[in-house]
């Protein structure tokens, strides 16, 4: 159940690839590859698609004969790896409405319990402390402004 | 005598308060890096590059390399005390010195270490110092067609020397040169890629994507592995006296390491990684006792660490005297010196002089500093060691975010920085290397220059290569290159050179 778990999601990188780089060398044809002497703008991006597509050929066949596949994540890694993304994404969402400030602080103390750091003071004290620390770096000391939000 | 003046004026500009600071920042936070086991200084460096942006070029140039040679210095710390590499290029370290620490000669080890990597570092700068100004001179005869076989010559050995697998590499480097196509063609104003996005016409950005796959990927890759917390050997200022005999045995491995450190430095791929196994390897080679190798022989400790401290310097030159990085971190200090609007490369020592003395200057002095830090601190850095991820990650993920974030007011890099992020951890766990890729980014634009223009002036004849000696040397070592990769399995990979280790970027 790993090895196919494993093995369908870097078959379809290697897939993707492939695609990509059939649809650069289309898309370049489609700019005008010229001639040798007088280049076009596709024939740099077409070479580039021409060299994706063989070298992803080459790992897709390597790929699919290779027998030792592994597990990437565990059934716990994955919902890390999902839980982390999602509270990089609520930053970004959210960063705007409520200011970098406020945001820092809740995005922090939820990274420290995703990465299970035990009870709520140490979570709320290296929070607390991180959002002190980026307001005195880009507000004071590099003088950059940042959105503040609704509390700005 | 002009160089020294020159190098004299590069001391005056050094000993400015930004310079000094920066200097002393950049070395503290990367033996910091170098001493954490986990984040490398290509991460640090990328995420550190924002900052950079608020002072001048020289000035960030200077903290990027204190990091980068910081770690070098750093790595061996956690090594010897805990058997944890603090980076790739200190994995050789663990071999010997932590042997030499059960032996209960873990400060001595620490000591040469510093002592010798400060030797490494002086004479690599020595090397930058005399060497670069003259390659630059010669570099000023290059034309396009040179250019683009340097590239050639240096993709083909990236390819096959940062990955286990030559065609991951390959397919790395080309989808980091089509990323770098994406917006409008600065050669004929042509929109590529673009789909009709307004905020695709500047092209995608150098600096989410960097910070992304070696900063949040690594973050991910530590916050999703489980966390064993180590040991540290307890350790002294007293401790640190090297006994004569081992003191005897450094000297000449010390310097064998530097000057092969600084020649290897010159290659293109991971070379402070590649400097430590083949200085290992000719240690135990030429050794009388090989035998000690692997159970604390000293020789196995500095000659890696000096080796990987004057490759640091030795990487330096064909970045500074070309404009073309071979190793990832100097990808990333040309994206940073290209953000300062200064351009590696021929005309670097006739424009900005200024830049480059400093810089040396800078080197000298950072290079003091670490000895100064290194020594009496070791005790203190190895108790940062054992900080847990769950209290430092989530301080260097908010960095990351707000970092990118403030560089140009744009919710859009950091969307890239988090998918590149996602999408460099699944990379690094399938083994596709990452510096390759950084590397395709960084030098996709000149690599397109070089080429459009190697055509039109020959005309489209391409055999008329053979007319300019320096591009058909690099292009036949490139082809004897790439015939040795296929010949080495028939003679059962007795001359192949391999790097190990996850996380040789």
């Amino acid at each position: 159940m790993e090895r196919a778990g494993r093995f369908r999601l870097e078959i379809c990188f290697v897939f993707f690839l492939l695609a990509l780089g059939f649809i650069i060398i289309f898309v370049s044809l489609g700019y005008g590859f010229g001639s040798l002497s007088r280049p076009g703008p596709g024939l740099y991006p077409g070479l580039i698609g021409a060299a994706i597509s063989i070298f992803s050929f080459f790992i897709l066949v390597s790929e699919l004969r290779s027998r030792t596949a592994k597990a990437v994540l565990d059934k716990a890694g994955a919902k890390t790896l999902i839980f982390m993304t999602a509270t990089f994404c609520l930053w970004i969402v959210a960063m705007p409405f409520l200011g970098y400030v406020v945001v820092t602080l809740l995005a922090t103390y939820a990274f420290c319990k995703i990465m299970k750091l035990e009870g709520w003071r140490k979570p709320l004290a290296v929070s607390g402390g991180t959002a002190l620390f980026l307001y005195l770096l880009f507000d004071y000391w590099m003088y950059i402004d940042l959105p503040r939000g609704i509390f700005g | 005598m002009e160089g020294l003046g020159l190098l004299f004026n590069g001391f005056v500009q050094c000993f400015t308060m930004p310079n000094l600071v920066a200097c002393f920042v950049g070395a503290l936070v990367g033996t910091l890096v170098g001493v954490l086991p986990g984040l490398g200084p290509t991460a640090t460096m990328a995420l550190m590059l924002p900052f950079t942006l608020s002072f001048g070029a020289t000035t960030g140039l200077i903290m990027m390399t204190g990091v980068w040679y910081g770690a070098m210095y750093g790595g061996s710390t956690t090594s010897i005390l805990v058997n944890i590499p603090g980076e790739a290029a200190s994995v050789v370290t663990c071999l010997d010195g932590y042997q030499m620490c059960k032996k209960g000669r873990a400060g001595a080890a620490l000591a040469l270490v510093a002592v010798g990597s400060f030797i490494a570092g002086t004479i690599g700068i020595l090397g930058l110092q005399f060497f670069a100004p003259l390659l630059g001179n010669a570099a000023l005869a290059f034309g396009p067609s040179e250019f683009l076989c340097f590239m050639i010559f240096a993709f083909v050995l990236l390819s096959n020397l940062s990955a286990e697998a030559p065609l991951k590499g390959g397919v790395m480097i080309a989808f980091g040169l089509f990323l770098s196509t994406i917006g409008i063609n600065p050669m004929d104003s042509y929109p590529r890629f673009t789909f009709g996005s307004e905020t695709l016409m500047l092209g995608i950005d150098f600096l989410p994507i960097a910070m992304g796959l070696f900063g949040v990927s690594e973050i991910l890759n530590i916050a999703i592995e489980k966390y064993v917390k180590p040991e540290v050997n307890k350790i002294r200022l007293k401790d640190l006296y090297p006994n004569r005999e081992e003191i005897r045995r450094s000297v000449y491995p010390t310097l064998r390491g530097s000057v092969l450190g600084f020649f290897v430095g010159l290659l293109p791929g991971p070379c402070t990684v590649i400097s430590t196994f083949v200085s290992y390897s000719l240690e135990k080679r030429i050794s009388k006792t090989p035998g000690e190798f692997g159970h604390g022989a000293v020789e196995g400790v500095v000659a890696p660490e000096s080796a990987n401290n004057s490759a640091v310097m030795g990487s330096m030159i064909p970045l500074l005297t070309l404009g073309i990085p071979f190793a990832a971190p100097s990808a990333i200090m040309l994206a940073g010196l290209r953000m300062h609007n200064v351009e590696p490369g021929p005309m670097l020592f006739m424009n900005y002089p200024e830049i480059f003395w400093t810089f040396i200057a800078a080197m000298y002095l950072g290079n003091f500093m670490l000895l100064v830090l290194n020594l009496p601190l070791v005790g203190a850095f190895a108790r940062i060691a054992v900080i847990r991820p769950q209290i430092l990650m989530p301080i260097i993920s908010l960095t990351c975010l707000v970092g990118v974030y403030s560089v140009r007011n744009s919710l859009f890099d950091v969307w890239v920085m988090i998918a590149a992020g996602v999408v460099g951890y699944f990379l690094r766990k399938w083994k596709y290397p990452i510096a390759p890729f950084i590397i395709g980014v960084v030098l996709g634009p000149t690599t397109e220059n070089s080429l459009r223009q190697t055509l039109m002036m020959f005309n489209g004849d391409l055999s008329l290569i053979v007319n300019h000696p320096v591009s058909l040397t690099l292009l036949v070592l490139s082809a004897a290159f790439l015939i040795y990769k296929f010949m080495a399995p028939l003679f059962g990979n007795k001359f192949a050179l391999k790097v190990e280790g996850d996380d040789v970027l």
